[in-house]
């Protein structure tokens, strides 16, 4: 299953960078992550308006781990726009790339290491981070459906991964995260770090429905889907989600990018071009 | 393109703001029985404010309460940022709170019925905060003098960036407006009337609000009344108790950290008095012989009940919730249900020690009590 899942992802990413220079869909980030395909499927949402009705996702690309230090680096080194003594307050937030030295350099500190997730991120620059790497942030229904497809055989394993989750999020250390793709707990498609490495923007991270739902003290226990203890880290990783703004730039917050594609038409593609 | 884009996505977020600021309906200010209602809009910014973190003249570090030294009523300018710090909350044990002030209980805030509070907050929560020596500012609030004399949390910084919010007990308010979450960065300010006297506590209501509770985030307000309590002339000690439960288990290197299994199924680590299980062992509160000790008690929970008992001593008066005319007398035993209080007194009989105690020993024997030292007669 494993070796399945990394020739998956090797040939992904083939597919994805041929289509690329195919279409000429990369502007000028390089160091790309490795995108894995998240096929068509359904999954239970936790809010009320969609309660008993599975929500349908298609298939798309997501990078198999989120954007590290040293591609954003990249990135605003091409988009000098991002650097952080430029970027206008209207776009992110006074701790935009806070650790960071300067515009240009992330520091040797632990929490900027290359191979460290890029935190302290407004919602405005992952989103043109991802635009420029030919791709969109994920919705959120896309990241809660990758997540949560995790093959995990017994309700126990789901207990277990949920006071893990439930315990990040009490005690998280912004200042000492781990390297992206360390996690050993890969979902059923080969995403990596999904769980207890950052939180992740989503492009709706604040839906309308959160205007209708109440904040208090019974909200956490309504929300639930069941009774696990996941489905509660769930609830916590949407309400907190819920209240960022799109300038928020902190240090628990990275993100990574999901990509439009078929990936038959993909295999398609490559296929006529051997054939040529 | 993609600046276009930006500034596209900007303007929809502005007016969306504008339609919602528009759609939100406000109740102007109106009186009711001598009570004061509808406070304006809460406000929410940006600032880029990294002063004091408590400020306030009659704020105070457990077990203190400041002296109201105005006469009739005021309108207080209170801020509290929320920002996490590492303390110790028996011995040995240290994890990283969610708090308010920096310490577990929060400060107390002191005010009298009828005064106006202007509550500011800043969620630090992605910032190191100290609130030991060298903080500038300690001239801020008498909690920052007595903490920087007395840390016995020995608390130090850290950084856990979580949205947070302020649900005062003590006031009457729309709990969507006043009380709405803040992210990190960001700064909350609003209005509220301490119509009612008594002891209440104040909150996180950040869903999970059992978790956020459980990290910290509660202290308590005394609101004096405004006619004072018929025994004001005979107190000669006032203090403040708090009684809060811990739920943590061991976590990564010599830290604990929150257990939510055993928050679930209230099932406590440490219940403690003003958030350390030693703490009025170490410092007992004084008095001497035949002085009237008065307590403000409060149960701050978050799940479990009090049974709130001095040995040695009988409580001459209980004034449940702290309201004058809530007054019972010669109770042995005050039951506090969580987010419950009551202000009691009790005449010292002699020279020696008495225990404060919730008399659910389970809970006693995971920290719930202290020490009343008493002096010769004076």
């Amino acid at each position: 299953m494993m070796l399945l899942n990394k020739l998956h992802r090797v040939t992904t990413g083939i597919l994805v960078m041929a289509l690329a220079l195919l279409f000429g869909w990369v502007d000028s980030v390089s160091a790309q992550a490795e995108r894995v395909w998240i096929p068509d499927g359904s999954y239970h949402s936790l809010f009320p308006e969609t309660e008993g009705e599975p929500l349908q996702v298609h298939g798309f690309y997501l990078d198999e781990t989120p954007v590290t230090n040293s591609q954003f680096l990249e990135f605003v080194q091409n988009h000098p726009e991002w650097q952080k003594e430029r970027v206008p307050r209207l776009f992110a937030g006074n701790e935009y790339l806070r650790h960071w030295e300067s515009g240009l350099e992330p520091g040797n500190e632990t929490l900027s290491e290359e191979n460290r997730p890029v935190t302290r991120v407004s919602w405005f620059a992952a989103s043109s981070y991802c635009e420029a790497s030919g791709g969109r942030l994920p919705t959120m229904a896309e990241w809660e459906y990758a997540a949560i497809s995790l093959d995990l055989e017994s309700v126990q394993e789901w207990e277990t991964l949920g006071y893990e989750l439930i315990g990040w999020y009490s005690s998280v250390d912004a200042g000492d995260l781990r390297e992206v793709g360390s996690d050993d707990r890969i979902s059923r498609f080969g995403v990596r770090d999904l769980h207890g490495l950052v939180m992740e923007w989503v492009e709706d991270f604040r839906p309308p429905i959160a205007d209708d739902i109440s904040f208090d003290c019974g909200t956490a226990g309504r929300l639930q889907s069941d009774e696990t203890s996941f489905s509660y880290a769930r609830v916590i990783r949407t309400l907190t989600r819920m209240s960022y703004t799109p300038q928020t730039s902190i240090g628990i917050l990275g993100f990574r990018c999901a990509y439009d594609g078929d990936r038959a038409k993909a295999g398609d593609q490559l296929k006529d071009l051997s054939e040529r | 393109m993609k600046n276009v884009k930006l500034y596209i996505a900007t303007l929809m977020g502005l007016l969306t703001g504008l339609f919602a600021l528009s759609a939100s309906a406000q109740t102007a200010e109106y009186e009711l029985d001598g009570m004061i209602f509808g406070m304006p809009e809460a406000e929410v910014y940006t600032e880029d404010y990294d002063g004091p973190p408590v400020v306030g003249e009659t704020i105070t570090l457990l077990p203190n309460l400041a002296p109201l030294t105005y006469e009739g009523n005021k309108h207080h300018e209170i801020r509290l940022d929320t920002f996490v710090q590492e303390i110790e909350v028996a011995n040995g044990v240290r994890y990283r709170a969610w708090t308010f002030g920096g310490t577990v209980p929060g400060p107390v805030i002191h005010v009298r019925e009828g005064d106006k509070i202007t509550f500011t907050m800043k969620n630090r929560s992605d910032q190191e905060v100290s609130i030991v020596p060298p903080v500038d500012g300690q001239a801020a609030s008498p909690f920052l003098q007595q903490v920087n004399e007395n840390p016995y949390m020995k608390p130090s910084a850290a950084v856990m960036p979580m949205p947070h919010s302020m649900d005062f007990h003590s006031g009457t308010v729309a709990k969507n407006d006043k009380w709405r979450t803040i992210s990190p960065g960001q700064t909350i300010q609003f209005d509220w009337v301490a119509n009612y006297p008594g002891t209440y506590i104040y909150h996180c209501g950040t869903p999970s609000v059992l978790m956020h509770t459980a990290m910290g985030q509660h202290g308590v307000v005394v609101v004096s009344p405004k006619e004072g309590f018929e025994t004001d002339e005979k107190v000669d000690h006032e203090y403040v108790i708090v009684q809060s439960e811990y739920y943590l288990m061991r976590g990564q290197g010599d830290l604990y950290q929150y257990d939510f299994e055993a928050a679930q199924n209230k099932r406590p680590s440490h219940v403690t008095f003003n958030g350390h299980a030693n703490i009025l062992h170490q410092q007992p509160l004084t008095a001497n012989a035949g002085d009237r000790v008065r307590l403000h008690v409060s149960n701050n929970g978050p799940s479990l009940t009090s049974s709130f008992h001095v040995i040695g001593a009988i409580f001459d008066k209980v004034f449940y919730e702290g309201h004058p005319f809530n007054e019972t007398r010669g109770m042995q035993t005050v039951l506090l249900g969580a987010s419950n209080s009551a202000t009691v007194e009790f005449i010292v009989p002699e020279e020696g020690d008495y225990i404060l105690i919730d008399h659910e020993f389970a809970d006693a024997e995971k920290g719930a009590t202290g020490t009343l030292k008493a002096g010769p007669k004076q």
